[in-house]
């Protein structure tokens, strides 16, 4: 969604907020050294992000470092902390990597003549390729839910040639409800949010408020 | 807000009015005689006793009568005093034609002209718009003469824009289709009434049975929302949005002083709530001809009839590349009749090619077969009148079967002059004629998307 310039709400107090609203997102913790970062991936692959209000397209301007073991890890750090130099304040965040899944982008903006909008795409690089999504405004009903869906030339890829559909329509309900709840929700984006055949997480969060 | 006594009124005060036959308010004038104006008819000129055999007072104060409707044709900084006296006489509703206010930046001046229509309970309409026809009451404010404007005859299509210049056009385009128009409003700035307004006028008229609605921004967009929501369970709106690109929108901006709001924002409420989206002015024509005229089909197969191959494969190209229709095939039972009736040379499938011979007997037999057969739910039949079969028989026999027909049925014909005789026929019969492929099958496609959304939520 359009980037201008406004408070972005802080990542936790975000995955909070879907938290109340029953949505997944991926486990993730701050952390400021290299060590704590080995410690948070337990074995597993982590990722590691820089969040910064002066960056907000952190995977463009390489903030973001994909599936890390082991070494590294600390060597990833290492580099975030450089980049993140000019970039201060800023924080790095650990992430469990998410793997397989279907990218999709689900959002949400505050439209000055229609009030809140969401908007469900196909997600990732592909969003600003494809153009591929559909949008409606709040409150959206379950029958709106489906024509979203129905709307996407990517719909089979999305729900899994429709095993998916209902956890899709669900979630789009859960978070037309959390822009109607919260008016202080200016812009919201959940890119990637990964969709499986039996699952989903919201792999990055950011909310701008008024 | 009631715009009844605009567009149904007793009684016409013209300010403005005027000898000069290069001035507006002459042309209003001319046009509401032209027309044949029953009501009361006033002019409003300082200087005139009287103006084309109508007798002219120095003000509105000055009639004595009661004044359903003023139209103000004067310099824009004339128009707050000229209303001030309208509400004082208690006018019932004003539109403003006159140009110079928030379009060109004199948005005070404008502020002032909404002050005096709220204080005075006054629906006004416009400025810098062409203001109101309703060929029923015969009200016609178009400050733009006859014969360079045809007039539409009497129907169910209401036409709503905010553009003055696209309003003329579609309307003089509206004129040479077969569809009939029940109101043209051009709202110009949307300073007091606006599309909302509008539309919640509309969606209770009984004389409209369908909607145009021509936009460029939505100042209202919760309060839109709201009509957008109940009007289009009652009747179609086929909707198009100028200022698309960023480009347009700077375009918008300094046309009708309007916020031309995010395209696709739009885009989406007109979605949701099941507006029929237009992409361009001849959409406009072409899915309001077939959503007046045709009733809901029962499903989305297409019985498809022609006197060319040609047409038919690219009809079947543009039936398969649509999201929603397919070509339905025939019972064995029909499949059998037409085997015996049709000579040797006709392929019994669909798209049912009747050959290059055709004539009114055949079309006869192949659309008793498309109008019984329950596999078909719309019947498109491609006439082609450049071959030696078909002639006004043929159109005749299409005419007659349309009038049997329970379920929709268009006409494919592409041609120039002999063709466009017959699609007039056609269509003043109430049978509408598509002149390209896409636009039928796109026309199809849309009266199914608005019944389904009718039969749906």
């Amino acid at each position: 969604m359009t980037g201008k310039l406004m408070p972005l709400l802080d990542y936790f107090e975000g995955k909070k907020l879907l938290d109340r609203h029953g949505i997944k997102s991926v486990a993730s913790r701050y952390v400021d050294s290299a060590e704590s970062a080995v410690e948070f991936s337990e074995g597993d692959p982590i990722v590691l992000k820089l969040i910064s209000g002066k960056a907000l397209h952190k995977s463009k301007s390489g903030l973001v470092k994909l599936d890390l073991r082991g070494t590294e890890i600390k060597r990833a750090f290492a580099e975030l902390q450089e980049k993140g130099k000019p970039l201060k304040p800023y924080r790095i965040i650990a992430q469990k990597m998410s793997k397989g899944g279907v990218e999709v982008i689900m959002g949400g903006r505050t439209d000055p003549q229609f009030g809140k909008l969401i908007l469900l795409g196909l997600g990732g690089i592909y969003v600003e390729v494809f153009k591929d999504f559909a949008l409606r405004a709040c409150p959206i009903t379950k029958q709106d839910a489906e024509e979203m869906i129905a709307q996407l030339k990517s719909r089979d890829v999305i729900t899994f040639n429709g095993k998916n559909s209902g956890m899709v329509i669900q979630l789009l309900l859960s978070v037309s409800k959390m822009l109607m709840d919260n008016c202080r929700i200016d812009e919201i984006d959940l890119n990637p949010l990964i969709l499986r055949e039996n699952g989903y997480e919201a792999v990055d969060i950011r909310i701008l408020t008024k | 807000m009631d715009l009844k006594p605009m567009l149904k009124p007793e009684s016409v005060a013209i300010i403005g009015a005027s000898r000069d036959q290069d001035k507006v308010g002459h042309v209003i004038l001319q046009n509401y005689i032209n027309a044949g104006y029953s009501g009361r008819l006033y002019a409003v000129n300082k200087a005139a006793d009287e103006i084309m055999g109508i007798k002219a007072y120095p003000s509105v104060l000055k009639i004595r009568d009661r004044i359903d409707l003023a139209v103000i044709a004067i310099p824009a900084q004339f128009v707050p005093e000229a209303m001030e006296e309208c509400g004082r006489a208690k006018v019932k509703s004003v539109i403003v034609v006159s140009g110079g206010f928030a379009e060109i930046g004199n948005k005070d001046l404008q502020d002032r002209l909404v002050g005096i229509a709220e204080k005075y309970s006054m629906p006004t309409l416009g400025p810098n718009c062409l203001g109101v026809m309703d060929p029923r009451s015969r009200v016609d404010t178009l400050f733009l003469p006859t014969y360079k404007l045809s007039r539409p005859q009497v129907g169910g299509v209401s036409f709503v824009c905010q553009s003055g210049a696209v309003g003329s056009t579609v309307l003089d385009l509206i004129s040479g289709e077969g569809f009939g128009l029940s109101k043209f409003i051009s709202y110009g700035n949307a300073a007091h009434i606006d599309e909302v307004d509008i539309l919640n006028y509309l969606m209770e008229d009984d004389e409209t049975k369908v909607i145009i609605l021509y936009v460029e921004g939505i100042k209202r967009g919760r309060e839109f929302i709201e009509v957008a929501k109940r009007i289009t369970r009652k009747k179609p709106v086929v909707v198009l949005k100028a200022g698309r690109t960023v480009a347009g929108q700077a375009a918008a901006h300094s046309h009708t002083a309007a916020l031309a709001g995010n395209y696709e924002a739009h885009e989406a409420i007109f979605r949701q709530y099941g507006f029929t989206i237009a992409e361009d002015l001849s959409d406009l024509l072409n899915f309001a001809k077939i959503l007046d005229s045709e009733p809901f089909p029962k499903g989305n197969s297409i019985g498809v009839v022609t006197n060319g191959g040609g047409a038919g494969v690219l009809v079947a190209d543009a039936i398969g590349m649509s999201e929603s229709l397919v070509l339905g095939g025939f019972s064995n039972k029909n499949t059998e009749f037409l085997r015996k009736s049709m000579p040797p040379l006709v392929n019994i499938r669909n798209p049912l090619d009747l050959a290059g011979d055709a004539d009114g007997a055949r079309y006869d037999e192949a659309l008793q077969v498309m109008g019984s057969d329950d596999n078909i739910d719309m019947v498109l039949a491609i006439i082609l009148f450049q071959t030696p079969g078909t002639d006004s028989k043929t159109a005749a026999k299409a005419i007659s079967f349309k009038e049997k027909m329970s379920k929709p049925m268009i006409v494919l014909s592409v041609g120039s002059e002999y063709t466009e005789m017959h699609k007039i026929m056609m269509e003043s019969a109430g049978l509408p004629v598509y002149s390209s492929p896409s636009a039928a099958v796109r026309s199809l496609a849309e009266l199914l998307k608005y019944a389904n959304y009718r039969n749906k939520k």
